[in-house]
C-alpha cells in the first residue's frame, strides 16, 4: 500500500494553528507567562535571598523584600493560570470542533450506501460504533497535540533563557550536562518510531471493541432471543483481552522511553555534582549558595521540560497515525485494486464553527435548505447509459445496464434476489460511485450525482429507511422550513393519516432510537412522507411495500396514480387549493421504483427486469415474461 | 455529592481482589521508587559535604555510582509498576466493561428505545476508560505520596523542630483545602460526559441512516443540528474546566506559599543565629521537594472527580432494571405448545414510564416522559383473548400499527402485560424461566441483526455447541448452500457491517437459519417473507412447512398468500380482535372480514 506523503505531521498541525490566529496568540501569551516566565523568576529571587542573607544581594535589598516578591511572582502565576485555561479551553473546543466538523462533512459527503473502509483493509468495513472511536479518541490526539505547542513552546523558550542564565553561572558544568540531554531527544525519536506500530495495533483493538458493543446493543433483541448472551459475552471478553494485552504494550514501551530518558537526566545530575565537586577542589571557588540554589532549581525545570519535550515529539508521532488512519476511513477504493490514495486535508481545512466566543456569545446559525427549484432544470428526461458498479473484491454489482426515464412516467425494476435492484437505484443517485457508465439529466451529463440527486429534482426511501430520535415531525422535515410544506398532502400521499390520527401527540410524537417506537411499516411510510413533501421530480422507491399491508400497500399506489391522473387530465391546476407556495408548484412526479407486486407492476409504463447485475429484458407488462422470471 | 468511602472500597474490592498478587507487586514497585526518592538528596548531601570537606576522590566516585546505581533501579521499578498498574486498570475494567455490556443486553427493549447505541458505547467504553486510573493509581499514589510526605516532614523535624512543625502545619491545611475543592468538579463533569454522550449518540445515528439523508438533501440540516449541540457543548466544557482550574490555581498558591514560608523561617532563624546557612538550604529544597507528592495528589483528585462522574453514572446504568423478571421455575412440557392469550391489555406509554429508570436523572429524558405522562394513554392491545392448540398454525392479519408486532414481543416477553395473561401449554409464561421461553420460542423478524464478524457467529451468535455439519444442513435446506459455495472463505467469511454485501433476501434467509439450528416448539413469523422476491419466497414457503411441522405456528403477515397455511384467522384492528376463527368456514362466509380481504387480493393480483 504505497501513498504518496503530501504533508508531514508538522505541517498539518501548523494549518491547524492557523485556524484560529488571534485566539493561538493570546492563549501562547499567557501560556509563555504560565509556562515560561512565572516559573523563571522565582528561581532568580531565590538566588538573591541567599545572597542577601550572605551579604551580597543586589541593590543591598533585605531577604524579606524578596521573600514578598517571590510570593507576588506566585499571585501573578495563578492570575495567568486563570486566563490561559480559559483561553486553552476555548482553543481546545475549537480545534477538535473544527476536525469533527469536517470529518463528519466528509463522511456524509461520500456516497452515501458506500461502505467505510476501516483501518483493516479493503474488505474489512467499519460500522458506526467503530467510527465514534474515530471521533472520539483520534480527534482528542490531534487536539491535544495542536494545543500543546505553544505550551511546549512556552517551556521551550524558557528552558534556553535558563540555560544562557547557567552557562554565565558556570560553563563548562552547563555543558557537560546538557550535550548528552541534547543527544537523548535525538535518540528518542528514533525510538519513537517502534512505538507508532504498537499504538496503531491499540487503536485498531480498541475501535473493535467499541464497534462490537454497538453491534451487540444495536442487535440486542436478537440476542437475548437466541439466548446466547453467555457466548457473546465471552466473544465481547476475548476482543477486551486482546485489546489490553495491545494497550499494555503500547503503555509499557512509552514508559520505557520515559524511563530511559529520566535515567540519563539523573546520571548527568549525578556526573554534574561530581565535576562540580573535583573542579572546586582544583582552584578552589566554591559555588556560592545563591548559584548553587539557582543551579538546583533551574535543572529541575530544564529536566522536566526535556521530558516534556519528548513525551510532545511521541505525541506527534501517534498524531500522525490519527491523521493517516481517519483520512484512510474517508477513501472510496477504486475498483479491483488496492490502492488507496488518501489525504488528510478535507479534516484541517477552515470552515466556520459558530462557536460561543469567549465571553459566551453564540453566532446566529447560518440558513440552510435545499437548493431553489430552477423551472428549466425540471426533470424532461433521464438517461443513464451503461451503469457499471462492483462491490469490492466480488463480481457482485451491476454491469452495462442504461435506461431512459421520461417526465411523468412510471418505471418499475424487478428480478430475483440479489439481481442488483438496491445497487442500481444507489448508483442512479450518486449513493454509490460510478465505475463507469454515464447519467444525462435533461442531456446533461450529470458530474457528481451526490450532489445533483437531492430534492427538489429528486427523493428516495430505501428498502429499510432510517428514521432518528426526535419527534415526528422533525424526522419528515428534514430541516425544511415549516413554511413552506404542505403536511396534509404529504401525509395523505404516503397513508400515514389514520397513524396520525391514532397517536395522541400527533406530529410530536417522539420516535426513539432509530424510529423504533414505530412498526416497520409505519417507519416505511414516515419515510415516505419524507420524500412527499418534498415534492421531487424524481420519486425512487425501493420496495416501499416490502412491510406494508395488503390495504396500505394499495392505498398508497392508488394515490400516487390518482396524483399522475389529476396532473395528465390538468384537473390538478384547477383544483382549489391553499395559498401555501408548494400548492402553487405544478408537481408532477416521475417514480422510479423496485417491486415485485404484480398490481404494480401492471401499472407500470416500463418494466425493466434484472438479474445478475444484467438487464434480462424489459418493456411493458406482459404475464409471460412475468411468470416465467417469478 | 461526594461518593461515601464505602462505595470506593467495594468497587475497588470487587475488581481489585482477584489480581492480590499483581496489586501487592504494584505497592512494593511504587513504594520502594518513593523511598529511593527520599533517599537520593540525602545521598546528594553527603556527596555534596564530602566534596566540600576534600574527601578522597575514590570515595567521591563511590557515592556517584551509589547515586547512578539507585536511579537505575528506581527506573526500573518504574517501569516494573506502570506494566502492573496498565495490567490491573485494564483487567479490571474490561471486567467492569464485560459486567455493564451483560448487564445492559439483559434490559428490555424500553431501555434500549430510549438509548441510542452510540450513547451506549460511550457510556460502557468511555465511562468505564475514564476509570482505569482510577484502578490502578489512586489508592497506590495516594498512600505513596502520603508516606512521601512524613518523610519529607520527618527529616524536617529533624533539622529544625520549628521548621518541621511549620511545614507539618502547611501540609496539613493544603490538603485539606485540596480535599474540600475537589468535590466541587463533580457535577460539570458529570453535565458535560452527559453532553459527550448526546453527541456520540447523534453522530452514530445521523452516520447510520446517512444514505436517507444524502438522498434526501438534509446534509446540510444535519450539519445544522452539529452546530447547534456543538454551541451547547462548549459552555459545559468551559464550566467543567474551571473547576479544575481552580484546583490547579490553588495549587500554584499553596506551593508558592509552602516556599515563602520556609524561605521567611530560615531567614527568621538565620538573623537568631540558630542555624547554618546550608540549613537555611536544605529546608528550602525540603520544602520544594514537598510540591511533587502534594501535586500528585492533586492530579489523583482531579482524576477522581472525572472518575467519580464517571461511577456516579455507572452506578445509575447498573441500578437500571429490567421490569421483566428471570421467570418462575416452571418447565415448559415437551413438544408443540399451545397459546392462549386472556384478555390480554398492553400500552407502551404505561410500559415505557414504568419502565424508565432513574438513569439520566438532568437529561433530556424527563422531557420525553412528560409528554408521555400528560396524555391519556392509548391501549396498543386491549382485551386480547384466543387459543392455540398445539401444532396448529394461527395467521394474524391487520394494517400496519394494529399491534401485531406488540403482540409477538408480549409473547416473548419483550414487555410485560399490564392486563391478562399469556400461557403456554396451559403454564403463564411469567412462570417458566426466560431463557426456556425464549430457547423453545424461535422469531424471525423483518428486521435482521447481524454481526461484523464470520458466516458461522452470524449463524450461532457464538454459541459453540452448534457444529459445522448442523450449520451446513441449515443452510441447504433453505438453499443457500449455493450462496456459502460463492463465498470465499466459507462459514469463516467475515460478513461486513450491517450485513454490507448480503442482499436484504439473503439475510432473511440467514435469519431463518438461525431458528433452524434452534428447533423451537412455537415459530413466529413476523412479516418474514415481506423481503423476498417471488422466486426466493416460493423457496422458502418449503422450508417453513419443514419447520411447522410439529410445532405450533403464529404468522404475522401482510400477504395472503403466506397465510394459506393457518389454520386460525385473527384480525387486529386499533389492538383489538375484530374477527377470529377457523380459517376455512371464514373464507367462505361472505360476509367475513378475512373474505373480504382475499377478494380485494385477488382483485389486486390475479393470482
Amino acid at each position: 500500500m504505497t501513498h504518496p506523503r503530501t504533508l508531514s505531521g508538522w505541517k498539518l498541525l501548523w494549518r491547524l494553528v492557523c485556524y484560529a490566529p488571534k485566539l493561538y496568540l493570546v492563549d501562547s501569551v499567557f501560556w509563555i507567562l504560565i509556562e515560561g516566565l512565572f516559573p523563571a523568576v522565582p528561581g532568580l529571587l531565590i538566588r538573591e535571598f541567599f545572597n542577601a542573607l550572605t551579604h551580597s544581594a543586589l541593590f543591598n535589598l533585605s531577604s524579606w523584600t524578596f521573600i514578598v516578591l517571590f510570593l507576588a511572582a506566585g499571585v501573578g502565576h495563578i492570575i495567568a493560570i486563570f486566563l490561559g485555561r480559559i483561553t486553552k479551553t476555548q482553543h481546545r473546543f475549537t480545534i477538535s470542533s473544527l476536525v469533527q466538523r469536517n470529518f463528519l462533512a466528509c463522511l456524509l459527503n461520500r456516497p452515501g450506501a458506500q461502505p467505510f473502509s476501516g483501518a483493516g483493509g479493503s474488505s474489512h468495513s467499519a460500522s458506526p460504533g467503530e467510527i465514534i472511536s474515530y471521533f472520539r479518541d483520534d480527534v482528542a490526539q490531534i487536539e491535544d497535540n495542536v494545543v500543546g505547542t505553544n505550551e511546549v513552546g512556552s517551556a521551550g523558550l524558557f528552558a534556553i533563557g535558563s540555560m544562557a542564565l547557567l552557562l554565565g553561572v558556570n560553563a563548562q558544568i552547563t555543558l557537560f550536562v546538557f550535550l548528552p540531554l541534547l543527544g537523548i531527544v535525538v535518540l528518542l525519536q528514533q525510538a519513537s518510531r517502534g512505538l507508532q506500530q504498537y499504538r496503531r495495533a491499540s487503536r485498531q483493538a480498541t475501535q473493535q471493541v467499541t464497534g462490537l458493543i454497538g453491534e451487540l446493543f444495536s442487535a440486542v433483541q436478537a440476542i437475548q432471543l437466541a439466548g446466547t448472551k453467555t457466548e457473546v459475552i465471552h466473544h465481547f471478553r476475548q476482543m477486551s483481552d486482546r485489546r489490553r494485552q495491545l494497550i499494555v504494550k503500547d503503555q509499557l514501551l512509552t514508559a520505557l522511553l520515559d524511563a530511559s530518558f529520566s535515567n540519563t537526566v539523573s546520571i548527568g545530575t549525578g556526573l554534574i555534582l561530581l565535576f562540580a565537586a573535583l573542579s572546586s577542589q582544583s582552584d578552589g571557588a566554591a559555588f556560592k549558595v545563591g548559584d548553587f540554589a539557582l543551579f538546583v532549581y533551574y535543572l529541575a525545570f530544564i529536566t522536566s521540560f526535556l521530558g516534556y519535550l519528548g513525551g510532545f515529539l511521541v505525541m506527534s508521532k501517534q498524531t500522525e497515525i490519527s491523521f493517516e488512519r481517519t483520512a484512510k476511513l474517508l477513501e472510496i477504493p477504486a475498483p479491483r485494486d488496492a490502492s488507496y490514495l488518501y489525504s488528510p486535508l478535507p479534516l484541517i481545512a477552515s470552515h466556520p464553527l459558530y462557536l460561543p466566543n469567549l465571553f459566551g456569545q453564540p453566532p446566529e446559525l447560518p440558513p440552510f435548505g435545499p437548493p431553489q427549484r430552477q423551472p428549466q432544470d425540471s426533470l424532461q428526461v433521464l438517461r443513464a447509459s451503461n451503469l457499471t458498479y462492483c462491490y469490492p473484491d466480488s463480481d457482485r454489482g451491476i454491469h452495462n445496464v442504461s435506461l431512459t426515464i421520461e417526465r411523468g412516467s412510471f418505471v418499475v425494476i424487478t428480478g430475483p434476489m440479489g439481481a442488483g435492484k438496491t445497487t442500481l437505484l444507489r448508483v442512479l443517485l450518486g449513493l454509490l460511485p460510478l465505475h463507469s457508465g454515464a447519467l444525462y439529466w435533461n442531456n446533461q451529463r450529470v458530474d457528481d450525482p451526490a450532489n445533483f440527486f437531492v430534492p427538489p429534482r429528486s427523493a428516495y426511501t430505501p428498502q429499510v429507511p432510517q428514521l432518528f430520535s426526535g419527534s415526528l415531525r422533525e424526522n419528515i422535515l428534514l430541516g425544511l422550513d415549516e413554511e413552506t410544506v404542505d403536511w396534509e398532502k404529504a401525509i395523505t400521499q404516503a397513508v400515514f393519516d389514520p397513524d396520525l390520527a391514532m397517536m395522541p401527540e400527533g406530529l410530536e410524537t417522539v420516535l426513539g432510537t432509530k424510529g423504533v417506537r414505530l412498526s416497520g411499516g409505519q417507519q416505511q411510510r414516515a419515510a415516505a412522507a419524507r420524500m412527499f413533501i418534498r415534492q421531487p421530480d424524481l420519486l425512487v422507491f425501493d420496495d416501499l411495500s416490502s412491510a406494508l399491508d395488503i390495504n396500505t400497500e394499495q392505498a398508497l399506489w392508488s394515490r400516487l396514480m390518482a396524483l399522475r391522473e389529476k396532473k395528465k387530465s390538468g384537473e390538478w391546476s384547477a383544483e382549489p387549493e391553499t395559498t401555501s407556495p408548494p400548492a402553487r408548484y405544478d408537481w408532477m412526479p416521475t417514480c422510479l421504483i423496485v417491486s415485485h407486486r404484480r398490481f404494480v407492476l401492471q401499472q407500470a409504463d416500463h418494466i425493466i427486469v434484472l438479474k445478475n447485475g444484467r438487464i434480462e429484458t424489459e418493456g411493458a407488462f406482459d404475464e409471460r415474461i412475468f411468470t416465467e422470471l417469478m | 455529592m461526594s461518593l461515601p468511602l464505602k462505595q470506593y472500597g467495594s468497587l475497588l474490592g470487587r475488581y481489585l481482589q482477584p489480581q492480590q498478587i499483581r496489586v501487592l507487586g504494584l505497592g512494593i514497585a511504587l513504594l520502594s521508587s518513593l523511598a529511593l526518592q527520599l533517599l537520593n538528596p540525602l545521598l546528594l548531601g553527603k556527596f555534596i559535604d564530602m566534596a566540600v570537606a576534600g574527601g578522597a576522590t575514590q570515595s567521591l566516585l563511590v557515592m556517584a555510582g551509589l547515586f547512578t546505581g539507585i536511579t537505575f533501579v528506581q527506573e526500573a521499578l518504574h517501569v516494573g509498576a506502570t506494566y502492573l498498574s496498565e495490567t490491573v486498570a485494564w483487567t479490571a475494567t474490561n471486567t467492569l466493561r464485560t459486567d455493564l455490556v451483560d448487564h445492559c443486553l439483559d434490559l428490555d427493549l424500553c431501555f434500549h428505545q430510549s438509548h441510542t447505541p452510540g450513547e451506549l458505547v460511550e457510556r460502557v467504553d468511555g465511562d468505564v476508560t475514564a476509570l482505569s486510573r482510577f484502578f490502578s493509581k489512586f489508592i497506590i499514589h495516594i498512600l505513596g505520596n502520603g508516606l512521601f510526605l512524613c518523610g519529607i516532614l520527618i527529616i524536617l523535624f529533624v533539622e529544625n523542630w520549628r521548621a518541621g512543625l511549620l511545614l507539618t502545619a502547611f501540609v496539613i491545611a493544603a490538603l485539606i483545602i485540596l480535599g474540600r475543592l475537589h468535590t466541587d468538579a463533580i457535577q460539570p463533569w458529570a453535565a458535560y460526559r452527559q453532553m459527550s454522550a448526546e453527541f456520540f449518540g447523534f453522530l452514530g445515528e445521523r452516520l447510520a441512516g446517512r444514505e436517507d439523508l444524502r438522498a434526501n438533501g438534509a446534509v446540510s440540516y444535519v450539519m445544522h443540528q452539529f452546530h447547534q449541540l456543538l454551541q451547547r457543548w462548549l459552555p459545559l466544557y468551559h464550566k467543567a474546566r474551571l473547576t479544575s482550574t481552580v484546583l490547579w490555581g490553588t495549587s500554584v498558591g499553596l506551593y508558592t506559599v509552602g516556599n515563602g514560608m520556609a524561605l521567611a523561617i530560615g531567614a527568621y532563624l538565620w538573623s537568631q543565629q540558630a542555624i547554618t546557612i546550608g540549613t537555611v538550604y536544605l529546608i528550602f529544597y525540603y520544602a520544594t521537594l514537598l510540591y511533587q507528592p502534594i501535586e500528585q495528589i492533586r492530579e489523583e483528585l482531579e482524576d477522581l472527580q472525572q472518575a467519580e462522574a464517571s461511577i456516579l453514572r455507572i452506578q445509575d446504568l447498573l441500578q437500571v432494571r429490567s421490569p421483566i423478571t428471570s421467570g418462575g421455575h416452571h418447565p415448559l412440557p415437551a413438544g408443540a405448545l399451545s397459546v392462549r392469550f386472556e384478555h390480554v391489555g398492553f400500552s407502551y406509554e404505561v410500559s415505557l414510564v414504568a419502565g424508565q429508570s432513574s438513569l439520566d436523572q438532568s437529561d433530556q429524558m424527563t422531557k420525553d416522559q412528560g409528554l408521555m405522562t400528560n396524555d391519556t394513554k392509548p391501549w396498543t392491545l386491549q382485551n386480547l383473548s384466543f387459543h392455540l392448540s398445539a401444532g396448529q398454525t394461527l395467521g394474524i392479519l391487520g394494517r400496519t400499527g394494529s399491534g401485531k408486532t406488540t403482540l409477538m414481543r408480549l409473547l416473548l416477553r419483550f414487555y410485560e402485560p399490564q392486563m391478562g395473561r399469556i400461557c403456554l401449554s396451559d403454564v403463564p409464561i411469567d412462570q417458566t424461566p426466560l431463557t426456556e421461553l425464549r430457547q423453545r420460542v424461535g422469531l424471525v423478524t423483518q428486521n435482521v441483526q447481524l454481526f461484523q464478524t464470520t458466516v458461522r457467529h452470524n449463524l450461532t451468535l457464538f454459541n459453540p455447541n452448534i457444529n459445522d455439519a448442523q450449520l451446513l444442513q441449515a443452510l441447504s435446506r433453505l438453499g443457500l448452500a449455493e450462496w456459502l459455495r460463492s463465498q470465499p472463505a466459507g462459514l469463516d467469511t467475515p460478513l461486513g457491517s450491517d450485513g454490507i454485501g448480503l442482499s436484504a433476501g439473503e439475510a432473511q434467509l440467514l435469519a431463518f437459519a438461525r431458528i433452524f439450528l434452534q428447533q423451537p416448539s412455537l415459530v413466529i413469523l413476523d412479516e418474514a417473507s415481506s423481503r423476498l422476491d417471488p422466486a426466493t419466497e416460493a423457496l422458502i414457503e418449503h422450508a417453513i412447512d419443514q419447520l411447522l411441522t410439529g410445532c405450533t405456528g403464529i404468522i404475522i403477515a401482510h400477504r395472503l398468500k403466506t397465510v394459506q397455511r393457518a389454520d386460525q384467522i385473527l384480525i387486529l384492528e386499533h389492538g383489538h380482535i375484530v374477527e377470529y376463527g377457523d380459517r376455512h368456514p371464514l373464507s367462505s362466509n361472505p360476509a367475513s372480514r378475512y373474505s373480504q380481504l382475499l377478494k380485494t387480493d385477488l382483485i389486486a393480483s390475479k393470482d
